[in-house]
């Protein structure tokens, strides 16, 4: 496998759901998209390779925090994009609120120690 | 709830959403492809990753393994049909066993409610009767709040229909008996406590099915009409259903309202005698209350009793309270029993596993090329091992569907051809089902895990699993065949040997005197007469009076501690020519004169226990004040309890007032079949209200032993099946050894080894095991035969007889199994052999 394909260090572990919510949360988005807008988004730091990807969204439409219609990609192609569910709105405001409690505590920690 | 409900939709829908994910990823790639870089992954390991996310991924692994296990088992159909039919027969025993444990002690009775139905008895520490007073049966019945009803049941001697040659069986029952279990009627009415509750209601019976269909064809005009029982007209008022289920399968074919016993046995006194502990008594439980509850509330009650009739109370005496909706209300010794047969039938599975065990290991080495190839081309241990685990439980199923259908069917024919109730049925209910699944598991378990561990491990340590499964097999097998061997030699013995009394010229005749009222003084004259007229026919030999006829319906029996141990004492009350009648040997002493008192005669038996090394003649038997002295020992005869080899007997001179209680015995010098309608017309001329019961006892004799025979019978095929099954075991065991070292072998014998050295160089491995399985199992039959103890004739639970028969069987067997495969070794073709390769 390329080496650009590899998770990148310093991906949170468990971050990623989290991520996908969090771009999907502006409109509906294929797979590879979601990929690229992640890559985008952190300046090229942290790249979603597809093994990782499609469990962790085949994982997100069994909890049912998205779902996926059929679209047609810019290349014309057929392709599945996937939504934002209710449920996947509430997940991630709690999954957001929690990240910043935890954030919140390491930069104090990481300040005054 | 949600997301279970996701997984089984994308479980039901697999197909489309895998094409769906493939297409995800199609398209990721030519975007990627687009951009720049490639992609080199492996797209099919990368969707099945995805698709663990659905949580399905064991059941597609399940599926794949049982798909391939069948193609496996598919591809030896003989290794496959001998593996079903070896746990068929281990599991179907087991089912059957199971299924019969169920019937008798865990079905509910098809009644209306049946687990609030409770069996009471009298219990004291040292006292039993299955029956109480009818006067204490109205008592409890009438006071017990934590019982919402009680229910009576009176047995009694056949009676007279009509004017039939054979009698009829009979039991007066409580009025509530039908309406407290639900019956319906299969033609007319049944009791109800409105109708039948006293004795001015109008005499009517109700008829059991088989006896309307039997005595009365099935007549469907049957209610209403009257019928005469011991002369005293009656009306039946009804019939019981087809498949009829009574408390303690009592299953007379006449069923009387208690109210009325004594208009059909004249002068009778049981309802009203508090002494006579005649009536069976049944409760039910009052609704929310325990048995516990109910159990204290009659010890007060009892109490109670005690200070209205204080000699008929015993010290310390309580009701026992068992549950009672089942076919047989269990007791301690039925549960022991019961455990020794689970113990037996285990064994016969233990035996087929580890058969099973040793052809599977063989087979694992013909599969080692298979597996191996398996494990170069990327199958985990952990994989490999949870396919044979799926063969190994596919083949467990196999043999536990053909088990059950087995056990299921021989249970079917037992039913059919015995008297069991007609609401028993063979087939399997859930605790059948669940005990099936269970006995499959474990016995996959057993068969196939160390196997399994083995080849997944790649390990060839071989030698040690097929010694201890050798060792298992002859072990479980010793023990089958050393019960076997037990119980035939029991069945011989009691068949064979004498019991201690003559009983093939024996007839008793019980008029029931004090049932129908008569006092001792009437009743010495009719026994007199019955006696006199008996002597003065040709036939008859001699004459006797005894109180507890041999194998009457009445058993006696106290419990006495002789050096901390506990014995069993059968008394009895005789009249001075008992002995002489029954042929049973006067060893010291004397017999009793007549009208002697204060005097006792014992058995050999008793002597031996009490008085050890002494002269037992003179000395004092009794407790209390009233001592006894011995004036003789006679020959054990175990008159009622002929398979208990602890019994002990002693013998009181009957007195004047026990005269209504007493039982005829004439000794015919031929075959004493003709004598019965004999004595009928005596009894007729004598008193015409009597009806007595006259019992050949040779023919009760056969009764009570044809059971163990059977029993004998059965264990014998079992042992024999297993240890068949042991040797066919251990030819394949011996063969796979002779072909694994055929070189070593040849080599041996083209250096000069004589056969025997041959021999036991291929049969050293199996002769530890072999020997180790002996011992093993005879300390486990030795140990667990002692609960057989009270039902071997006689013969100890340690007889070497059946213990030699049974080793010896065993030895013939394994030789034979061992020498028979390993001759080939002798047989090889040297040249050939060393030539190879």
């Amino acid at each position: 496998m390329p080496m650009n394909d590899m998770p990148k260090p310093g991906m949170p572990s468990g971050a990623l759901p989290m991520l996908i919510l969090r771009v999907l949360q502006s409109g509906s988005l294929h797979g590879y998209a979601i990929a690229q807008r992640i890559h985008v988004l952190s300046s090229q730091v942290l790249g979603v390779e597809e093994g990782l990807l499609y469990p962790t969204l085949q994982k997100m439409l069994a909890k049912g925090w998205v779902t996926a219609e059929w679209g047609v990609s810019e290349t014309n192609r057929k392709v599945r994009f996937y939504r934002l569910t209710v449920a996947g709105r509430k997940h991630l405001k709690a999954e957001l609120n929690d990240y910043d409690r935890v954030t919140q505590a390491i930069q104090d920690i990481l300040r005054t120690a | 709830m949600g997301e279970l409900f996701r997984r089984i939709v994308y479980l039901l829908n697999r197909r489309r959403m895998d094409a769906e994910l493939e297409s995800d990823m199609e398209f990721h790639r030519e975007m990627a492809a687009r951009a720049g870089r490639n992609n080199f992954g492996n797209t099919l390991r990368m969707r099945e990753q995805a698709r663990e996310a659905w949580g399905w991924t064991w059941l597609d692994r399940l599926i794949q393994d049982l798909r391939y296990g069948v193609r496996i088992l598919a591809r030896s159909p003989g290794f496959t049909l001998m593996s079903v039919l070896i746990l068929a027969i281990g599991i179907g025993v087991n089912v059957a066993a199971f299924s019969l444990f169920d019937m008798v002690a865990l079905e509910p009775l098809p009644v209306r409610d049946p687990a609030t139905l409770v069996r009471l008895e009298r219990r004291s520490p040292n006292a039993y009767t299955d029956g109480v007073p009818y006067t204490s049966l109205l008592f409890y019945g009438k006071n017990a709040r934590t019982l919402s009803a009680v229910m009576g049941v009176l047995g009694v001697p056949p009676m007279q229909v009509d004017d039939d040659l054979q009698q009829a069986t009979a039991s007066f029952i409580t009025p509530n008996y039908f309406t407290e279990l639900g019956t319906r009627a299969a033609q007319g009415r049944l009791f109800d406590p409105t109708r039948d509750g006293t004795a001015n209601d109008a005499p009517s019976i109700v008829l059991s099915y088989g006896f309307w269909q039997r005595r009365f064809s099935g007549d469907p005009s049957i209610v209403g009409r009257l019928i005469h029982i011991n002369r005293k007209p009656a009306t039946v008022v009804g019939v019981t259903p087809y498949a009829f289920a009574s408390l303690g399968s009592q299953r007379p074919d006449i069923w009387m309202p208690i109210a009325q016993q004594p208009y059909f046995v004249e002068g009778s006194h049981t309802l009203t005698d508090s002494g006579d502990s005649a009536v069976r008594m049944w409760g039910r439980l009052a609704s929310g209350v325990s048995a516990k509850m109910a159990a204290e509330e009659l010890r007060t009650l009892t109490n109670e009793l005690r200070r209205q009739h204080p000699n008929d109370i015993w010290d310390n005496e309580y009701i026992q309270i068992s549950p009672g909706g089942h076919l047989q209300v269990m007791q301690p010794e039925m549960y022991q029993v019961a455990a020794l047969v689970s113990v037996l039938t285990l064994l016969i599975l233990a035996v087929a596993c580890a058969n099973l065990g040793g052809l599977m290991l063989a087979r694992a080495v013909t599969r080692e090329r298979e597996i191996g190839i398996r494990i170069a081309i990327g199958a985990g241990r952990w994989r490999i091992f949870r396919q044979l685990c799926t063969e190994s439980l596919l083949l467990a199923t196999l043999g536990a569907l053909t088990g059950l259908a087995l056990g299921c069917t021989v249970l079917r024919l037992a039913l059919a051809n015995s008297d069991a109730p007609k609401w028993l049925s063979a087939t399997p209910d859930w605790r059948v089902l669940l005990f099936t699944v269970a006995v499959t598991l474990a016995a996959a378990m057993f068969f196939g895990l160390a196997p399994a561990l083995q080849v997944a491990r790649q390990r060839q340590q071989k030698t040690m699993a097929r010694q201890i499964l050798v060792g298992a097999q002859v072990a479980a097998s010793c023990v089958l065949l050393i019960v076997a061997g037990l119980l035939v030699h029991a069945a011989q013995h009691a068949l064979y040997t004498d019991p201690g009394f003559g009983y093939q010229q024996l007839v008793s005749i019980d008029a029931q005197l004090s049932q129908h009222g008569y006092s001792p003084a009437a009743a010495k004259a009719y026994l007199d007469q019955m006696q006199t007229r008996l002597r003065a026919l040709p036939g008859v030999r001699s004459v006797a009076l005894v109180e507890l006829p041999p194998l009457g319906h009445t058993v006696n029996r106290r419990t006495r501690e002789i050096d901390g141990h506990n014995i069993f004492v059968y008394p009895n009350w005789v009249a001075p020519g008992f002995f002489e009648t029954m042929g049973i040997p006067v060893l010291m002493g004397r017999t009793f004169y007549p009208g002697e008192k204060n005097a006792v005669i014992v058995s050999q038996s008793f002597a031996d226990r009490q008085w050890p090394g002494r002269n037992p003649i003179g000395q004092a038997v009794g407790d209390g004040d009233s001592k006894d002295m011995v004036v003789g020992v006679v020959g054990n005869a175990r008159i009622n309890a002929l398979s208990d080899d602890d019994a002990t007997e002693q013998y009181w001179p009957a007195q004047p007032g026990d005269m209504p209680e007493m039982t005829v015995l004439a000794r015919t010098a031929g075959a004493p079949d003709s004598l019965p309608p004999v004595v009928k017309s005596i009894s007729e001329n004598l008193d015409p209200k009597l009806f007595p019961e006259i019992r050949q006892l040779k023919v009760l004799y056969h009764d009570n032993v044809a059971p163990v025979e059977e029993v004998a019978a059965v264990v014998s095929l079992i042992g024999m099946v297993a240890v068949s099954l042991a040797g066919v075991g251990i030819i394949g065991m011996v063969a796979f050894t002779v072909s694994q070292r055929t070189k070593e072998i040849a080599i041996r014998i083209a250096l000069g080894a004589k056969p025997v050295q041959v021999l036991a160089a291929v049969l050293r491995q199996f002769t530890w095991p072999i020997a180790l399985g002996m011992v093993a199992g005879t300390g486990i039959a030795a140990a667990a035969s002692r609960v057989l103890r009270k039902a071997l004739f006689g013969v100890s639970n340690l007889d070497p007889a059946g213990y030699a028969g049974a080793v010896a069987v065993l030895v013939a067997i394994i030789a034979v199994a061992a020498l028979l495969p390993a001759r080939r070794a002798l047989h090889l073709d040297l040249a050939k052999t060393l030539h190879y390769e």
